[in-house]
């Protein structure tokens, strides 16, 4: 097995199967890390909580929804300044968080009490919105509060309103991902076939593992749209909780991110018959493939192939604008957990790029076998680093940016390594076509910055150059290229719109007639 | 170009292009790669592929976007007879097994439940 071991955690021998570097001829037989484990005690961990990756990462994107934690107010901090899975409702759930505010007498006496007095207090507050999530956290799962007793006592006085009990504390997993497992099991347990949706199409997903980030659920529903299809729930971005209680009647279950949603799709499709197709919304050939795919299971590949050639018409030269200037540029591709495989083949087959590395926090071992099979030799694979590996690799492999989130994000630009939000973007949505064209905007931007250049000089010491003005980013990326890439008139820079999503909202769609109605009829 | 090539070849768009082989627990990838192997090598023959419910299909779906793909990169394959072609797909049938069940180190493939 190629371990790597890192300097810093030769305290920590355990560590040591926790990296490899993939080498000549290895393959995942001989290749992979251990993953999903309890951190080592020691080791800083860059990793999430169960609760957090219940609530914060899966449950809190549905949109018309008060979400509640039953602890202490801290455990509501990640919102509108850390999240961005926006919604069509005037982001109601990222911009309203709640939580019981228990404190050390109810720790003594029980919160159930104050639960209770929270949750009619929320209704009364928001009286359009009768759905609400209440999460359980560290400090009321210890004293032992039920809070599915105080949720029903609340629903039958309350019969206009419906509740979902999320019974995943902080130390309910070894990191998040025990989190997005346990409210998988737990909504389709409770909701999951509690109310018969309607069926407009004859061709019906849920889209599941899609959070609509800075809008991406919003992009890929734009395609479903125009091919007729119609998206019964996505769980959980930008979706509706009654709709997602309609889970059951899909005929396809089209999974994006398999690490936090794919027990959904198992359990849809062992207890309901629902086929699982897993797919790749980033990167023009593997959205088009994906597009194509549930075009075949509906027998409509052909309005697929009409949105694939649309938009690869009008947004491919721009990709290959920042491909020409991002070509062999070495990434760290540090994200969570699925990106570092939706991501890994397509950046460098679109983009150019090179991985040298992948890394996850929170990932399981089927996450590494997807990322390693998706890279080079030489490609350093880390589990739950911390952050003195972290400075370690980078130090050693001396990339030219990084995709992270923004705490290890920040430490990498104190280092001076350009780094991009992996979590919750820069400036997305990355999805669709626009969107890949957009994140290749975003590394450009972050590579070619010109403030890298600037903060490698010490004013204290350095000399000066006062007879050179400032360099450009253009100045910068343009340096190497030749003069026929340059003047290549066919090739443009991104020409998008701040904001590419509001406008899908009031779009309108093609009125498909259906087969089984035309049956009907005859 | 030797079989042990082709075979390669033919892995490792799987390995850096597919999804579906990396489901979670063993029992399901078993199936899925007899369900897309199976078709897609039905298609490369060119014999006809029964798709009698949902799941069958949605094999056939990643069957067909595999075989497409086989087609379009790897000229050699129209070179072949179908005997052989079925051969090849048996191989890459046992490799895939090989390594995404029965060589695996992922320890989470044998969890009972998902």
């Amino acid at each position: 097995m190629p371990y790597h071991e890192f300097e810093c955690s030769k305290v920590i021998p355990e560590r040591k199967q926790h990296a490899v570097i993939k080498g000549a001829g290895e393959d995942l037989t001989s290749c992979l890390p251990k993953g999903y484990l309890n951190t080592i005690p020691g080791s800083i961990s860059e990793r999430g909580c169960a609760y957090c990756g219940a609530k914060h990462v899966i449950g809190t994107p549905m949109k018309d929804v008060i979400h509640i934690s039953h602890g202490p107010v801290g455990c509501t901090y990640d919102t509108w300044q850390t999240k961005r899975y926006i919604s069509d409702n005037n982001n109601f759930q990222l911009k309203y968080t709640f939580a019981t505010d228990v404190k050390e007498k109810h720790i003594v006496f029980g919160a159930e009490k104050v639960l209770k007095q929270n949750i009619i207090e929320a209704f009364k507050a928001f009286p359009e919105i009768k759905r609400m999530t209440i999460y359980q956290t560290c400090a009321t799962a210890l004293i032992g509060d039920d809070i599915e007793a105080i949720a029903q006592e609340v629903m039958d006085e309350m019969p206009d309103v419906d509740i979902f009990v999320c019974n995943s504390p902080g130390f309910a997993g070894p990191s998040q991902s025990g989190g997005h497992h346990k409210i998988n099991i737990a909504w389709l347990n409770q909701k999951v076939g509690t109310l018969e949706p309607k069926i407009t199409s004859d061709y019906v997903i849920n889209y599941v593992g899609e959070y609509n980030i800075q809008g991406d659920q919003e992009v890929m529903l734009d395609f479903f749209k125009r091919m007729g299809i119609q998206v019964l729930s996505t769980f959980t971005g930008n979706s509706s909780y009654d709709d997602l209680r309609g889970m059951h009647r899909a005929h396809l279950n089209v999974l994006e991110c398999a690490r936090s949603a794919e027990y959904l799709c198992d359990e849809l499709r062992a207890r309901y018959g629902i086929p699982r197709l897993d797919i790749d919304g980033f990167g023009f050939e593997a959205l088009g493939n994906s597009l194509k795919k549930i075009g075949l299971f509906f027998g409509i590949e052909d309005r697929a192939q009409a949105i694939i050639d649309e938009e690869t018409a009008k947004w491919k030269p721009q990709l290959d604008w920042y491909k020409e200037r991002l070509q062999g540029k070495r990434v760290c591709l540090w994200p969570g957990g699925s990106k570092l495989w939706h991501w890994a083949h397509a950046i460098q087959a679109e983009m150019g790029v090179k991985v040298i590395s992948v890394y996850t926090k929170f990932g399981h071992q089927g996450d590494m076998e997807k990322g390693i099979s998706r890279c080079g030799e030489g490609a350093l694979a880390i589990d739950d680093p911390n952050e003195l590996e972290g400075q370690e690799a980078l130090r050693m492999l001396k990339p030219d940016v990084i995709f992270t989130g923004k705490r290890p994000g920040e430490v990498a630009k104190k280092m001076r390594v350009p780094y991009l939000n992996a979590h919750a973007y820069h400036n997305g949505p990355y999805k669709g076509f626009e969107g890949w064209v957009r994140f290749a905007r975003d590394i450009y931007n972050a590579i070619y910055s010109p403030i890298y250049q600037l903060s490698g000089v010490d004013i204290s010491k350095d000399e000066i150059a006062t007879d050179k003005g400032f360099v450009t980013r253009r100045m910068l990326s343009d340096a190497g290229l030749s003069d026929e890439i340059k003047s290549l008139p066919t090739l443009t820079e991104y020409t998008g719109k701040y904001d590419c999503v509001t406008d899908l909202r009031g779009r309108t769609y093609p009125d498909f007639e259906r087969k089984t109605a035309a049956t009907a009829a005859e | 170009m030797d079989d042990a090539t082709k075979l390669e070849q033919l892995v490792d768009y799987i390995m850096q292009n597919c999804l579906w082989q990396f489901n979670s627990r063993a029992k399901d990838r078993r199936k899925q790669n007899v369900g897309v192997l199976t078709k897609t090598a039905q298609i490369l023959c060119d014999e006809p592929v029964d798709n009698p419910t949902p799941l069958d299909k949605c094999y056939w779906v990643d069957a067909v976007c595999l075989a497409r793909a086989y087609r379009e990169r790897y000229p050699w394959l129209a070179t072949m007879d179908k005997t052989a072609i079925k051969t090849l797909m048996q191989k890459l049938h046992e490799r895939m097994d090989w390594l995404t069940i029965d060589g695996s180190l992922n320890e989470e493939l044998t969890v009972q439940h998902y």
